[in-house]
């Protein structure tokens, strides 16, 4: 069977590419990675390489428009039959008729459409993607697919749907502000450029227990995500991890952004690391902070006191047993906290989820082998004095992953030494 | 049924449970009886019928020659002439040397004339692999029987759905085929006491879910329950479908399922191609479902070959639970 050559999605927005020139001619051998055609889209140009081993055949005239995930060229293995060209190409002929194939005669024009969204049918797009377009009016030919081969799927027309509603307002908010996306509260809490790093906290925190971190982290948007039933997203509830997961991948599908870095402390790492998990292609890299899910302990003493203490008298003990030097955590810090905490409604429903998601102080979620299975470039930051979660979960990461141990610190380190961690987070982004 | 202290449930293997159901239906209706080759003294190739001859006497437990197509052929005329025989093949796989009794007779009869007779006829298939007992005695060719017309063809998962549709299947009129998983005969489970049925032709859900619907049957269905609990860790939810009846299919189930979640795996014991899953994606195909369809649906059947006999062979030429884990992340994580 022929290989097929897919015009790539090289920029988020691209919906077709131009092909520009070949490096190969027709009928020529190529290898595994050597530069096969160039394209440009509206932003760049880009070299793209061979798919496979392989002779040229079928190649799309210089000049062509192919649709994303549409078929440039087939590559024949040694000795292989050509057979007539397998279908026609999807792209708008721009500047010369298309390449003529072993069809014997003139190309078949009606295989030839003139714009991008007369062709749908040459468009890989799943059933669920092509009606969800259908019903939001939304020409399935200008959505790019993230999905194998460039396939669009319904997390890409959800996505371009949001795009749309907001292009007024762009989906990232604007810094210092807040935004719900599908009820989970997205707070970017600084401009910058680049690929955006998104926070997310951990059991009983929220958003606002990144702040000496942030500091340290120079240049970067930052994007916190407030976990359901805690800091500004207090009316989410889910009952199950798979859910938590699902709705903090809603936010992150949501956002819109292409690729990000991911920082997670707690039961906030799982999310992230289950997140890297169901997105491979998305995390640009992942720092989980003391993250939950990589065995079955867990201080349920300490998660109990947090979520049902009703004053600082209360709290201030247990968020003490958090950190290994307990002078950092003031009376103010304590009040503070607190004052974050005071809705009984929002503490009835944490201790609830605690409930689900560490039931008799037992991990009730196993995140090993999505630990060892992902392949973003991923570290793990753990205080050796963590009376929370046992540091010594981390020596489960696979070798490739970096392990950065703290003497003398305890369960956060985001807070205790934000300095370092701040560093080890910038050293990828 | 369930609720406070459902611990103390009272727990059968599967194959007591039948037994149960075949006892319960012999005492309560004196047309019952049983027909098959050493399920008398010798108590069934697999000890389903046990000790039922001692209490019911050797006319109501009848034994037969080694002949599938005359003692096939016996139980539908009995069914023909009043009776309710439930007949038992020793291996599905010898249910082949009945097939002309099945599908050209029990199978036509109602209809050839003209509803004046009907078969109510029962029949049991021990089927499966997994006991190292190789091509011939291994098979799992439900999908035969469920492709003729004027059968009905049960496979239970649970020992309480193999007692309910083995009451069912008593109450029906028509010929109903049950096929029962070897492996899963030693299986415990909760059963209910005294006489109940569960309806044929209603497919069960095993654990809901929102990510992924997995469509199993029999023994097929506890991998895929085993492997949507390791999925839950992970953050992936699978919808867990045990079928329950191949013919009449539960199609609103199965429909309703993959309209939530967009995405479809099929997982059975029988010959992959042309085998169940085939008629699970055709009929979600075919529906208003396809439209919900955010992934292709994959199927997990069992290897284009006989069964070897080779322990490690046999277990490769059946979909296992790291398969179905495998296909459900590959799923999730849009890969497929």
């Amino acid at each position: 069977m022929p290989i097929e050559v897919i015009m790539p999605k090289v920029d988020m927005d691209m919906a077709s590419g131009k092909i520009v020139s070949w490096h190969v001619a027709e009928g020529k051998a190529v290898s595994k990675g050597e530069p096969l055609f160039d394209i440009e889209t509206d932003k760049a140009a880009m070299e793209i390489e061979a798919p496979a081993d392989g002779i040229l055949h079928h190649s799309a005239a210089e000049g062509m428009e192919i649709p994303i995930g549409a078929p440039c060229a087939w590559l024949y293995a040694e000795g292989e039959a050509v057979r007539d060209q397998p279908e026609a190409f999807a792209g708008s002929d721009a500047a010369v008729e298309p390449v003529s194939t072993g069809r014997g005669g003139a190309p078949d024009k009606t295989g030839v459409a003139e714009t991008g969204a007369e062709h749908g049918d040459n468009i890989r797009a799943t059933p669920r993607a092509r009606s969800l377009a259908a019903d939001a009016g939304l020409d399935i030919a200008t959505v790019s697919g993230s999905g194998p081969r460039g396939r669009v799927q319904a997390a890409d027309v959800q996505g371009a749907q949001r795009a749309r509603l907001t292009r007024a307002a762009p989906s990232l908010p604007p810094a210092g502000c807040h935004a719900e996306i599908d009820a989970l509260a997205v707070t970017r809490s600084r401009g910058g450029t680049g690929t955006p790093i998104i926070l997310i906290h951990g059991f009983a925190s929220d958003a606002s227990s990144w702040a000496a971190l942030g500091t340290h982290l120079k240049h970067r948007p930052l994007i916190q995500i407030d976990l359901p039933s805690h800091g500004k997203s207090p009316k989410l509830r889910v009952d199950s991890f798979a859910d938590l997961v699902k709705s903090v991948r809603r936010a992150f599908d949501g956002l819109g952004v292409e690729r990000a870095h991911l920082v997670g402390h707690s039961l906030g790492g799982a999310a992230g690391l289950a997140l890297a998990d169901t997105r491979p292609e998305r995390p640009a890299s992942l720092t989980l902070i003391a993250p939950a899910g990589l065995g079955p302990d867990i201080n349920g003493a300490a998660l109990s006191g947090i979520c049902h203490a009703s004053r600082p008298e209360s709290l201030g003990p247990w968020l003490r047993s958090l950190v290994a030097d307990e002078a950092i955590i003031t009376d103010a810090y304590v009040r503070l906290a607190m004052s974050g905490r005071s809705a009984p409604a929002l503490r009835a429903a944490q201790i609830a989820l605690a409930d689900i998601l560490f039931p008799d102080g037992a991990q009730a979620f196993d995140l090993r082998a999505a630990l060892n299975r992902i392949e973003t470039p991923t570290r793990i930051i753990w205080g050796k004095q963590d009376a929370i979660i046992p540091w010594r979960h981390a020596l489960r990461a696979p070798g490739k992953m970096g392990l950065h141990l703290f003497e003398g610190i305890g369960h956060m380190p985001h807070i205790e030494c934000a300095a370092a961690v701040g560093a080890i987070v910038q050293s990828y982004a | 049924m369930s609720g406070p202290g459902n611990t103390d449930l009272r727990q059968l293997s599967y194959a007591e449970a039948l037994r149960e159901a075949m006892d319960i239906s012999l005492c309560e209706d004196e047309r019952v009886i049983l027909i098959g080759e050493d399920i008398g003294v010798y108590g069934g190739a697999f000890q389903v019928t046990g000790d039922l001859v001692e209490k019911y006497g050797p006319d109501r437990v009848l034994d037969t020659p080694i002949s599938e197509l005359g003692g096939a052929g016996v139980a539908i005329g009995a069914a023909m002439t009043g009776l309710r025989p439930i007949f038992e093949f020793q291996f599905a796989d010898f249910a082949t040397l009945a097939l002309e009794q099945i599908v050209n007779q029990a199978a036509k009869i109602r209809y050839m004339l003209g509803g004046a007779v009907s078969v109510p006829v029962v029949m049991r298939f021990p089927a499966g692999s997994g006991t190292g007992a190789a091509a011939q005695h291994s098979q799992s060719l439900e999908a035969w029987t469920a492709h003729v017309p004027g059968l009905k063809v049960v496979q239970p998962a649970t020992p309480a759905d193999a007692k309910g549709l083995l009451l069912a299947a008593l109450e029906d009129p028509d010929p109903v085929m049950i096929y029962e998983h070897k492996l899963l005969y030693k299986m415990k489970g909760h059963v209910p006491e005294g006489h109940y049925t569960t309806p044929i032709g209603k497919a069960a859900i095993m654990r809901t879910g929102g990510d992924l619907t997995i469509v199993a049957t029999a023994i097929m269905v506890h991998r895929a329950l085993a492997a949507a609990e390791t999925l839950a860790g992970e953050g992936i939810d699978a919808e867990v479908i045990d079928l329950r009846t191949l013919r009449p299919m539960d199609r609103e189930t199965v429909l309703a399922s993959v309209r939530k979640t967009g995405r479809l795996i099929c997982v059975y014991e029988g010959v992959k191609t042309l085998g169940v899953g085939a008629e699970v994606s055709a009929m979600v195909a075919e529906s208003d479902a396809f439209d919900f369809l955010d992934t292709p649906i994959v199927r997990l059947g069992g290897a284009e070959c006989p069964i070897p006999y080779n322990p490690k062979l046999e277990e490769a030429a059946v979909p296992q639970t790291p398969a179905i884990l495998g296909a459900a992340r590959d799923m999730a994580r849009g890969r497929i």
